[in-house]
């Protein structure tokens, strides 16, 4: 479980998030969504601590960051760093042996490829599996499906799934609805740095219809396509 | 560029120029008067900074925006502007050949992309704990080949300062891997205390660089037994400045080595039982720097 209470953020002048609250129930898989610049990266930088901010974070193990998977929207790598040194690195850091690599390269990575080369999709399954074999308790995907191939678009969901039989506290962000809705046990809207609705799985459709009536509007019209 | 970087050190570019040709004089001055190699040095050093401009992505970006002619003209001027310290200096000690093939490689380098990107992956002996040896060997292991033939020729020519500036070259290059902070997303991902991490990454520096300057050490060590107590103060003033470099790194952490600490690590090095103070001050303020990230 990791609770958020009064949690505020501001970037010199603008703020960024404005008293959010928010508990992340274990073996629940929880969605974020919201436009660019709504604030969903800086509430993750926030909870995992990379962030400072005014306001609470709680969670049942302490200290969360030693326990937290953290697969970010865009996966930094240095520019000559193997695939399979990368793994270790984020292994190492957690003081977890990495044992039988191959086995547990399910989504065929060149392993002693540098990972500066790696397309954005292999980039982040790569990442996604170094969070993994950290064997944490708690997991923020960041777009876990950004550039990702529809093969391991599946691999990646039915790893979502194991992850709430696990009973581990999962959130995830999304811009595409489809993967929130197929994944997720409930989904917060987040608008301007606060969160504006909270729905659960019944109610996803009437969602995602009332997010495309905000959304589109009639700026398709408005374009006047030729 | 180079203005943003100054002020980002947090002083004015007026002031930064006049300190930085300040530093120049007085490092070049320094290393000719301490080694008969500094000429050899002069150039590697000279040309490395060149070579830092020719990387093919820079290179990609330049050609897109100018015509061929141009881009040539541009490589060429700015190799020259980064050389002519260099030459100006080698001139003023009255050397004449050395100036005329740096400004003849500088040109060279102008008109084509040096370095490019290897499709193959670099063996390193790092693999157990990899990130700054690992990625540093990799854009170096072409000085340690050097510093091994050195070595090599260092025996063969019974010429024992020859070796010793193999080995000193060893022990610096990896200097060169702590001097830009990495990502915070590899800090925060180590369960550890600020003093428990940096600990670690001195304790893998020191390894990592024994295991390549020993073999060095240990071969001079025993081809010129007289000479261990110079070959045991190189090593033993390598391990204190690389665990100075290590510690000014996170010092600065997240941003760049300051000003204040490059001003400290050159006047340790003029004056080496400095690093007696520095590096517990480093010590110390690496730890604040990092317990915002780690706890």
């Amino acid at each position: 479980m990791i609770e958020v209470i009064g949690l505020s953020k501001k970037y010199g002048a603008k703020q960024v998030l404005k008293n959010i609250k928010i508990k992340f129930e274990e073996g629940i898989v929880c969605g974020i969504v919201g436009e660019n610049g709504a604030g969903k990266t800086t509430l993750f930088r926030c909870i995992a601590g990379l962030e400072d901010y005014e306001g609470k974070i709680f969670s049942e193990i302490n200290p969360l960051k030693n326990h937290l998977g953290f697969l970010q929207t865009e996966p930094y790598f240095f520019s000559k760093i193997t695939g399979n040194e990368y793994l270790r690195l984020l292994c190492n850091a957690r003081n977890k042996e990495l044992k039988d690599i191959e086995s547990k390269n399910i989504f065929d990575l060149p392993l002693n490829q540098y990972a500066s080369t790696y397309s954005t999709g292999m980039k982040k399954k790569l990442a996604l599996t170094a969070v993994l074999l950290q064997e944490n308790n708690f997991f923020i995907l960041d777009e876990p499906f950004n550039g990702v191939d529809i093969h391991s678009n599946i691999i990646i969901t039915e790893i979502i799934h194991k992850l709430r039989e696990l009973k581990k506290t999962v959130i995830i962000s999304s811009h595409i609805f489809s993967t929130l809705s197929d994944n997720c046990d409930e989904i917060h809207l987040l608008k301007e740095g606060e969160f504006i609705n909270k729905v659960t799985k019944g109610e996803f459709a009437k969602l995602e219809s009332e997010m495309k009536e905000i959304t589109i509007g009639d700026k398709i019209e408005r374009l006047e396509i030729k | 560029m180079t203005n943003r970087k100054l002020n980002d050190f947090g002083i004015g570019p007026v002031i930064g120029y006049v300190l930085l040709t300040a530093g120049f004089i007085g490092l070049s001055v320094f290393l000719f008067y301490k080694t008969a190699f500094a000429e050899y040095i002069y150039i590697t050093v000279a040309l490395a900074f060149v070579s830092n401009l020719s990387e093919i992505k820079r290179n990609d970006f330049l050609k897109a925006c100018f015509s061929d002619k141009k881009f040539k003209l541009l490589r060429i001027s700015e190799n020259l502007v980064v050389t002519i310290p260099f030459v100006c200096f080698l001139f003023f000690k009255q050397l004449l050949l050395s100036p005329v093939i740096l400004i003849g490689i500088s040109v060279l380098l102008g008109l084509t992309s040096f370095k490019t990107t290897l499709h193959f992956t670099v063996p390193t002996p790092f693999f157990k704990r990899p990130f700054e040896f690992s990625v540093g060997f990799r854009n170096t292991f072409y000085l340690f080949i050097i510093s091994y033939l050195l070595t090599f020729f260092a025996l063969f020519y019974d010429n024992f300062n020859l070796g010793v500036f193999a080995l000193l070259l060893v022990i610096v290059i990896p200097f060169s891997y702590y001097v830009r902070p990495e990502n915070d997303y590899f800090v925060w991902i180590f369960n550890s205390s600020s003093k428990q991490f940096l600990f670690h990454k001195i304790k893998t520096g020191l390894f990592f660089s024994s295991m390549l300057s020993l073999p060095i050490a240990l071969v001079l060590g025993s081809s010129y037994p007289a000479n261990v107590e110079v070959i045991f103060l190189s090593i033993s003033l390598g391990y204190f400045f690389l665990i100075t470099m290590i510690l000014a790194k996170y010092a600065s952490y997240p941003y760049e080595i300051g000003l204040p600490e490059v001003i400290i690590i050159v006047a340790s090095v003029f004056f080496p039982p400095l690093l007696l103070a520095i590096i517990p001050y480093f010590f110390i303020k690496s730890t604040k720097r990092l317990t915002r990230i780690l706890g």
